[in-house]
């Protein structure tokens, strides 16, 4: 529960609030209004609050802390209103059946409450001046983080024109288990703009000897969430989306789209075949490894470069491939995915700066068993049936998959006649504006469909959805494909 | 493609003193926030917040300075936070 409150916060009571007999551990977080900051004499702090959205961004915190600590309960205050020396500003309390989620649970909370909250407070000072903290333009103007990532720029094959490429990459990163954790700290820490995670799996005690960004307090927690905070931590200059949920085929290419490179951090093939497909069909660079006990292997797939992954397992049952190299379950040594996550990080970002080499035409192999690697060269099988359909489409005389003519405006859509049709994607609750026929933008097979049928507009809220699957039609050889300019 | 509507804007903390009001409706013709907030510091010259720092919420949900606004939004420019 979270509540934000003009009246003095009474800790006693709050606590009282938060028995419960199966409780062993009440943990407690105050944070309060100290007499100095940056070296200034403070003497009192104004709160002010966007009522009615801090308490639903606060209440969405503590919901996700809950889901993130099961059975923990939550209780957050937020004082606003004029506060002196030594009050209450906002008060938190866990209470867990054990200790190590309380910890967790509420340093989880302050960090997420202090980013989000639309809460603002003013400093005044003996002298009488105040000010708002965080808004002194002279002390924001510096970009954030800036010297986070100092010793990496300094490199001279990135450079501050590197850095600055990698702070715009938004990266996809599919699994955040064994190979993900290592490579996400990695990814975060480097200084990428925006890291989007999808998993679907609870951190789980028999995993953590390799999935190093979890805890046992954590166990439970649904992945994404608790990865999302530990990475927040890391480096508060980087976005983190999350999808709790696992990639399939209906999702697949909405989620690549808008993404400049994407890690493959799964343990099973028929999703590394889903990723890959998705990020040919894109245009998207993909990094993908997989693990055997001590053993692992690390390929970077190209459009156009070295193959993809049905040439290297052409003429194979995906089915038995999927029996024979599942590492889901079995036993595996904890530094060997550390190693090949790491190495997915490095040429993810090898390919953000422009760095890959000839990535794309190896397989690396590396046994650390032995302490081997190899690197194998690879190349595209001509008779392949996926990547040489790819590259005909590309090929094709017709504008295939660029934005060319993509986006229509009204007269646009006249312009295209009268068996033109202008569909709106709605996301799941979302109605179409009216006299729109409404069609779900997850549901690509109803969109091929209608995409059939005749020239089609896509249309949507913001114009980012329709903008992405009129793209994917497009790479998909479908011409007659549009997007309608932002609605006004 | 855009014509004139009504957008609510509130603002708060150093915002709400620079522009010397807390709230504000106007008849606007511009695209997305990005564009609100330049006719708004036209409107009000004291606000000289930079828009680089700021985020925004449309209808009580953070959103991208670049969505598109549609009548009746309501929008707050948001400068960067110190809750605790």
């Amino acid at each position: 529960m979270f509540e934000l409150t003009a009246q003095p916060i009474d800790g006693a009571a709050l606590s009282a609030r938060l028995r419960a007999p199966e409780a062993g551990a009440l943990t407690i977080f105050e944070g309060r209004v100290r007499n100095h900051h940056l070296g200034q004499p403070v003497t009192q702090l104004e709160y002010e609050a966007f009522d009615e959205m801090a308490i639903r961004e606060g209440e969405a915190i503590v919901g996700e802390a809950a889901s993130m600590y099961p059975g923990a309960q939550v209780l957050c205050v937020h004082r606003t209103g004029t506060l002196q020396v030594g009050d209450v500003a906002v008060w938190i309390g866990v209470a867990s059946a054990h200790r190590q989620a309380g910890f967790a649970a509420c340093r989880h909370l302050i960090e997420e409450l202090k980013l989000r909250l639309p809460i603002w407070k003013k400093e005044h000072h003996p002298d009488g001046a105040a000010e708002w903290v965080n808004c002194s333009v002279e002390a924001t103007a510096r970009p954030a983080g800036d010297d986070l990532h100092s010793r990496q720029s300094a490199l001279p094959e990135v450079g501050a024109a590197g850095q600055a490429k990698l702070a715009k990459a938004r990266v996809l990163l599919v699994g955040v288990g064994g190979l993900g954790c290592p490579a996400a700290l990695y990814l975060v820490g480097a200084g990428i703009g925006r890291l989007t995670l999808v998993d679907g799996g609870k951190v789980e005690r028999s995993n953590l000897h390799r999935q190093i960004l979890y805890t046992t307090a954590e166990t439970g927690s649904p992945k994404v969430l608790a990865a999302a905070a530990r990475l927040r931590l890391h480096n508060p200059a980087v976005q983190i989306s999350i999808q709790d949920g696992e990639l399939t085929a209906g999702n697949a290419r909405t989620l690549v789209a808008g993404h400049d490179v994407v890690l493959d951090g799964t343990d099973n093939f028929a999703s590394r075949f889903l990723i890959h497909d998705a990020c040919l069909a894109l245009g998207v660079p993909l990094v993908q490894a997989a693990v055997h006990r001590f053993e692992g292997t690390l390929d970077v797939f190209q459009r156009g470069e070295g193959g993809c992954l049905h040439c290297l397992w052409l003429g194979r049952d995906p089915a038995a491939l999927d029996t024979a190299g599942n590492c889901a379950g079995g036993p595996v040594f904890g530094p060997a995915v550390g190693v090949l996550g790491v190495m997915q990080a490095a040429e993810a970002i090898k390919q953000l700066l422009g760095l890959g080499g000839d990535a794309a035409r190896q397989t690396r192999l590396v046994n650390l068993l032995d302490g081997s690697q190899l690197s194998v060269g690879r190349s595209a099988r001509p008779d392949c049936p996926v990547c040489a359909r790819v590259d005909r489409l590309r090929k094709m005389p017709a504008p295939v998959n660029t934005d060319r003519g993509l986006f229509v405006d009204a007269a646009g859509v006249r312009a295209l006649g009268a068996s033109a049709k202008v569909v709106y994607l709605t996301e799941p609750g979302e109605q179409p504006p009216a006299g729109l026929p409404g069609i779900s933008a997850a549901d690509l097979a109803a969109l091929r469909e209608f995409a059939l049928q005749g020239p089609l507009v896509l249309a949507c809220r913001y114009g980012v959805r329709s903008a992405a699957l009129a793209r994917m039609l497009r790479a998909e050889g479908m011409e007659a494909i549009f997007a309608e300019s932002p609605r006004s | 493609m855009s014509s004139s509507r009504q957008i609510q804007i509130r603002f708060f903390a150093i915002l709400r003193e620079q522009a010397g009001c807390a709230t504000v409706a106007v008849e606007t013709g511009a695209p997305d926030a990005t564009a609100l907030y330049a006719e708004l510091q036209e409107r009000f010259p004291g606000l000289t917040f930079p828009v680089t720092l700021l985020r925004v919420s449309i209808n009580e949900n953070y959103a991208e300075l670049t969505a598109p606004l549609a009548p009746g939004d309501r929008v707050v420019f948001i400068p960067p936070v110190a809750g605790g």
